[in-house]
């Protein structure tokens, strides 16, 4: 039954027919309120959060017939001329948007918050954030945009927002002196702090705290997101999902959801063909085994696809999934991947037409080797060895927009899809056999995005809405709800982990053996390669003669896990620092001296690399192997170490504080080292075309995801090309527009994608450099300088980029002056990482509250160094929830029992521990203008740090994830006897 | 979300009984747990938002009246309120949320984990009902539950006495597993805890665990959350007590 309700909205009267059951969310979505995004039903994400009688209240559990008569306010109402308001202003002066897909709900809670409080408190300022649950930031550049606008609207002045530059405290090579570094730098959290490297020159707009490229749509909410736009006649889409772990489909009758007024189609296994694929976004070819259908006969987990319906709105579709009737054979399931090689376990894949599964009958998926020295004597012979167990749990990436897909034909029966992918020319080769269609039929456009964290590294829903706008042959929607998402999308792997490490007398490390039961879930996806890159981070952080990897992969039926930014490596470098810090305790030494013993440095081997990866090389040894080529580890370490006061370790009035007898405290370290793109395989492009004003145009497949990708890019770009940012106009990313691209993954973008533009840039430099020694008659084009928009002769004379742009397009010779690059790199230069970690825990109960995290990071040049810390900063807020309080968890039958926010923790503004941000740069000759890479190292080392800061304040060693309450309690329990 | 399939805005009272008289329709206060609902289910929404029943007042004797609409960001702002029943409205949900959420939804939902039920517990709340159910305490709420036809249109606070809190989560501002709130007056403690029955309870505190039976769930098994309720009930007595 539609009514009309009426309301304010944004100061004038709007009204909008609505059904009883919309919310206002969605009235305002359909009053054209593009800001007001969908995070979850239950209004805890905020995303989609409002002034409601001017109080931040969240539309989505606000019935749009409640609110006839009172007064909406969204962030649209402050975009009445080109300028941004002051608020919209400050937050993109400090960096505050990521994404920005919950850029209007912080906006409006600013203005709220000043309205009342015009000089608010920190701790009101996370207050009023608290109902706003950021992934991106870790809060600490919001709640800095909230003090600044706040200082702006009371008529003050402010500063530009800029790194603080500190001396490095070290030669760079060695630890520092004793005593070194005074006090500890003060500065607001927010703040990076940039120690910087002489090698590095100094340059124009590389390395310099540029505001974002997109932030001016972010700040004003403009539709930006695949969610914003609709194309005429869409339909939406459902999917009927699971009950059971694990079951065969024995018959569906579809007969009662077609028969539904408005739906347009049903698919499921009966009617869709299929064809067997892997759904990891990953370069060609996918590693096997291709495991999956679009709609199978057999359901391999709860959530697990079993069909989907297209109909003319939402309520239709669900009520169609709901009337399909499904006869199971319910089959037994296996979860803990410790049990799924039992010759009893249950058999998660015995179908005849899946191939290149290692032992189907065992589970056994993929089983990885690789060694190097003779580690069984090493460990047989050495003095000092050691083992010790592991097991890490399972976790969501938690983007606040989730999957959300939506495909038509177009006017050329083009099969054209706008998704929320990190990936979408892989996407565009992986869907072609699906939809039977040829990949130059297929474009794939990724709008902005609200998040992915790996999670979105999939092609996971779009072969859904391509199958039903076939059928249909109209616009298909489908966007997960927030319980789809954590149990039908992707996750992080589970594993147990098992170390053995031989230890010399002196400290050296002799042999390290890692043994790893990895579990992929119900499907192979990135089972293959998230398990080696633990490999590879879990055996290369520290020298040793020999080392050896074995890992079993192993199929279950829990939900399927994925990508998950850190890719392994947080599974891997929780184990091995947590395993490093207690062989120091063991031999009684300092853990830092004894891991610093270890690491590796510059021009070291990273030798067990080459025998890992998708196209290694497992057994023989090669002639030579890859080296670090830069390391600012010991300036991350010393700066840590002064920013934790690291000697309080050994204070035990500060450890045990008087006043407060259940309390212990601790500080903890982690070693932390990642990879940069993987080599030979990541490859990106870029095209740059000049402009009739002097300005460039930049095609690039690289993926936003809310990194600051776009504005980095640019920034090189524009460093070569000798214009401000504002000239390079970004785009991103579109099959059919822009060159290829691997995707957002692997710490790739900065490297590759920017290398690309590097390129790209340096070619159009050249033609811009010829055409001006054209105009200014000089006999050598390779003397003139690009700077300041102008092309500068040695004498002094220079032209504008704009009048050699108007020659160029328009008097002589004309000629579209662009240049075109690809890069692929050999090379996979490390950052490093100093991670640390204060806790305070509650002996009595086990609680555990982590009051700092610092991570000091060696990214090589930071292009954009403000990007770059909220980069660490959000890691490590991810990073903590994977160590604290985040964990998917299933009853007996397989059925995730924590689906949403709250029961699934993740943290909030008014929680947050302070966290500091350190970038010491180096100069990594092979990356673009000094660079490597920074998105995922912060994920590394939050849980040793944790767990070690945790051991430090108890004594007591804890090896497993996460550090629940109660899972303390017992732990703290049980060495108390 | 539920299914609602009509929608109501009764101005009277009298009229939203008559509504709520039928089975099919369901109260609607701030929206927070009705329509965050996952289990779909239709029914009609009676929206309460007309009847005028969102004042905080001065109640007299000492007592502050808190109509049932009127929202935990209301309760927060109260300053006839101790400041730690206004902690406890703050911490009860975000600020997103916390602007829409009704106290009368609270006591209706009686959610165990509730640390403001638990307060509110503490300060000896009675609750008025219109409709057939006669007012009554917020404990003999929770123990004979809400009759259908009934309406909660507002509860009375006894704001007196000395308050502490103690509270074990994941995380600082997550929902505690369990939570100790008390309230000392006059030599007397009132001792409320969440997180070990189905709805916060009042326990002896000198024997704070003796009759509890606590469901385990991941958060918290049986053993711990009795652990808790003992360790916590201490510690609030030793701040009441220094």
């Amino acid at each position: 039954m539609t009514s009309d309700v009426t309301f304010e909205l944004n100061g004038a009267p709007a009204t909008v027919a609505v059904e009883p059951h919309h919310t206002l969310r969605e009235a305002l979505r359909r009053l054209g309120m593009f800001s007001v995004h969908y995070g979850s039903e239950s209004g805890e994400t905020g995303a989609a959060a409002i002034l409601y009688d001017g109080r931040l209240a969240s539309s989505d559990v606000i019935l749009a017939a409640s609110a006839h008569g009172h007064r909406v306010t969204t962030v649209e109402s402050l975009n009445v001329s080109p300028e941004l308001h002051p608020v919209q202003t400050a937050f993109v002066a400090v960096g505050a948007f990521q994404s920005g897909y919950s850029a209007g709900a912080m906006v409006l809670g600013t203005l709220a918050l000043l309205d009342e409080s015009p000089d608010p408190s920190e701790a009101e300022i996370r207050d009023m954030l608290s109902g706003i649950l950021d992934r991106e930031t870790a809060y600490v550049k919001p709640v800095e945009a909230v003090k600044r606008a706040a200082a702006v609207m009371r008529g003050e002045e402010t500063e530009p927002f800029a790194p603080l530059v500190l001396e490095p405290l070290t030669d760079g090579y060695r630890p520092a002196p004793p005593g070194a570094g005074g006090k500890v730098p003060e500065a607001p959290q927010s703040v990076p702090r940039l120690v910087p490297s002489r090698e590095v020159p100094d340059m124009a707009v590389v390395g310099k705290p540029e505001v974002k490229v997109d932030a001016v749509r972010l700040a004003k909410g403009n539709p930006a997101f695949t969610d914003d736009i609709e194309p005429r006649g869409m339909l939406y889409a459902k999917v009927l999902r699971s009950p059971h772990a694990h079951a065969r489909i024995l018959s569906i009758d579809d007969s009662k959801a077609r028969a539904v007024d408005g739906v347009h189609a049903v698919l499921h296994y009966g009617n869709t063909p299929r064809v067997k694929y892997a759904s990891g976004g990953q370069s060609w070819p996918n590693p096997h085994p291709y495991d999956q259908v679009s709609f199978d006969d057999r359901v391999r987990h709860v959530g697990d696809r079993v069909a989907a319906a297209a109909a003319e709105t939402i309520e239709a579709a669900e009520e169609a999934v709901r009337l399909i009737e499904v006869t199971y054979e319910v089959l037994p399931a296996v979860f803990d991947e410790r049990f799924a090689m039992d010759p009893d376990a249950p058999k998660v894949h015995d179908e005849d037409d899946t191939t290149h599964i290692c032992d189907p009958q065992r589970n056994l998926v993929h089983h990885i080797a690789a060694k190097r020295g003779d580690v069984d004597g090493n460990l047989a012979a050495a003095p000092h060895s050691f083992e010790q167990t592991f097991r890490v749990h399972q976790v969501q990436q938690c983007p606040i927009e989730p999957h959300i897909s939506m495909a038509w034909l177009d006017s050329d029966e083009r099969m054209v899809v706008r998704t929320a992918t990190q990936v979408p020319f892989h996407t565009r080769r992986m869907l072609a056999p699906l939809i039977d269609m040829e990949i130059k039929d297929i474009r794939v456009i990724k709008p902005r995005i609200g998040g992915g964290f790996g999670a979105k590294q999939e092609m996971l829903i779009e072969d859904i809405v391509a199958h039903l706008a076939i059928v249909t042959r109209r616009p298909v929607r489908l966007e997960l709800d927030r319980a789809e998402e954590f149990y039908g999308s992707r996750t992080r792997h589970p594993q147990t982990i098992t170390y053995r490490t031989a230890v010399d007398d002196d400290g050296t490390l002799l042999a390290q053996d890692m043994r790893i039961i990895g579990n992929t879930g119900p499907y192979g996806t990135h089972g293959f390669t998230v398990q080696i890159v633990s490999g590879l981070r879990g055996l290369t952080s520290y020298n040793a003669a020999s080392k050896r990897f074995e890992c079993h992969v192993v199929y279950t039926n829990i939900p399927v896990p994925g990508a998950y930014r850190g890719y392994g490596a947080p599974q891997a470098e929780f184990a091995l620092e947590a395993h490093m810090e207690d062989i120091a305790r063991a031999l009684d030494l300092d853990p830092i001296e004894f891991k610093r013993r270890n690491w590796i440095k510059v021009g070291d081997e990273m030798d067990i690399a080459p025998h890992l990866g998708e196209r290694a090389v497992a057994e023989e040894e090669l002639d030579e192997y890859p080296k670090v080529m830069s390391s600012g580890i010991e300036e991350c370490v010393a700066q840590g170490m002064r920013e934790v006061d690291w000697d309080r370790r050994n204070d035990e009035s500060w450890k045990a504080p008087a006043d407060r007898p259940n309390i212990r405290r601790g500080l903890g370290f982690a070693f932390c080292m990642h990879g940069t793109a993987i080599p030979f395989l990541d490859m990106g492009g870029c095209s740059i075309k000049l402009n009739d004003d002097g300005s460039f145009n930049m095609l690039i497949g690289a993926t936003d995801l809310g990194t600051g990708a776009d504005t980095v890019i640019g920034q090189i770009a524009a460093e070569v090309l000798g214009v401000p940012l504002d000239d390079i106009k970004v785009y991103s990313s579109d099959t059919d527009m822009t060159p290829f691209d691997t995707g957002a993954y692997a710490s790739s973008t900065t490297y590759i994608s920017g290398t690309a533009a590097l390129r790209a840039a340096e070619a159009v430099r050249e033609r811009l450099k010829a055409r001006a020694a054209m105009l200014l008659d000089v006999d050598e084009p390779c003397t003139i300088e690009l700077r300041d928009r102008r092309a500068y002769a040695a004498d002094g004379r220079s032209v504008t980029l704009e009048e050699i742009a108007l020659d160029s397009l328009h008097w002589q010779e004309q000629e579209q002056i662009m240049g075109t690059a690809s890069h692929v790199s050999p090379d996979c230069p490390p950052p490093f990482a100093a991670q640390f970690a204060e806790v305070e825990v509650d002996v009595d109960t086990g609680q555990v509250t982590v009051t700092k995290l610092v991570m000091a990071v060696d990214c090589g040049v930071a292009i954009n160094p403000v990007t770059a810390s909220g980069q660490v900063e959000g890691g490590m807020i991810q990073a903590l929830g994977y160590a604290h309080c985040e964990e998917i968890v299933l009853d007996d039958g397989g059925r995730m029992v924590n689906p949403s926010f709250g029961p699934y923790k993740i943290y909030r503004a008014d929680e947050m521990p302070d966290t500091v941000v350190y970038l010491v740069q180096t100069m990594e000759d092979s990356g673009p203008f000094g660079a490597k890479a920074v998105a995922e190292i912060p994920k590394d080392g939050v849980a040793p740090a944790v767990r070690n800061a945790i051991l430090d304040a108890t004594g007591v060693a804890i090896n497993d994830l996460p550090f629940t309450p109660e899972r303390v309690w017992a732990a703290l329990q049980e060495a108390a006897g | 979300m539920p299914l609602v399939t009509a929608y109501h805005r009764p101005s009277t009272l009298d009229e939203a009984l008559d509504l709520l008289s039928s089975p099919e329709r369901v109260a609607l206060g701030g929206g927070t747990t009705l329509n965050a609902d996952r289990e779909p289910s239709d029914l009609e929404a009676v929206d309460l938002q007309s009847l005028g029943l969102d004042a905080i007042t001065d109640a007299g004797d000492g007592l502050v009246r808190i109509g049932a609409t009127a929202t935990l960001d209301a309760v927060r702002r109260c300053e006839l309120l101790p400041d730690s029943l206004r902690e406890l409205a703050r911490l009860e949900q975000p600020s997103t949320l916390r602007t829409l959420a009704t106290v009368g939804g609270l006591v209706a939902r009686t959610s165990a984990e509730s640390l403001l039920l638990a307060g509110l517990l503490a300060h000896d709340t009675r609750v008025e009902l219109a409709g057939p159910a006669p007012d009554c305490s917020l404990a003999e709420l929770f123990a004979a539950g809400l009759s259908r036809g009934s309406l909660i249109t507002a509860v009375t606070v006894d704001p007196s006495g000395s308050t502490a809190t103690a509270r074990t989560g994941r995380t600082p501002a997550d929902v505690p597993i369990v939570a100790a709130y008390g309230r000392r007056i006059e030599g007397f403690v009132a001792m409320a805890l969440t997180g070990v029955g189905v709805h916060p309870v009042l326990v002896d505190v000198h024997d704070p665990t003796a009759g509890l039976e606590p469901a385990g769930d991941f958060r918290g098994s049986r053993e711990y959350r009795l652990h808790l309720a003992g360790t916590l009930t201490a510690r609030v007595m030793q701040e009441l007590y220094p």
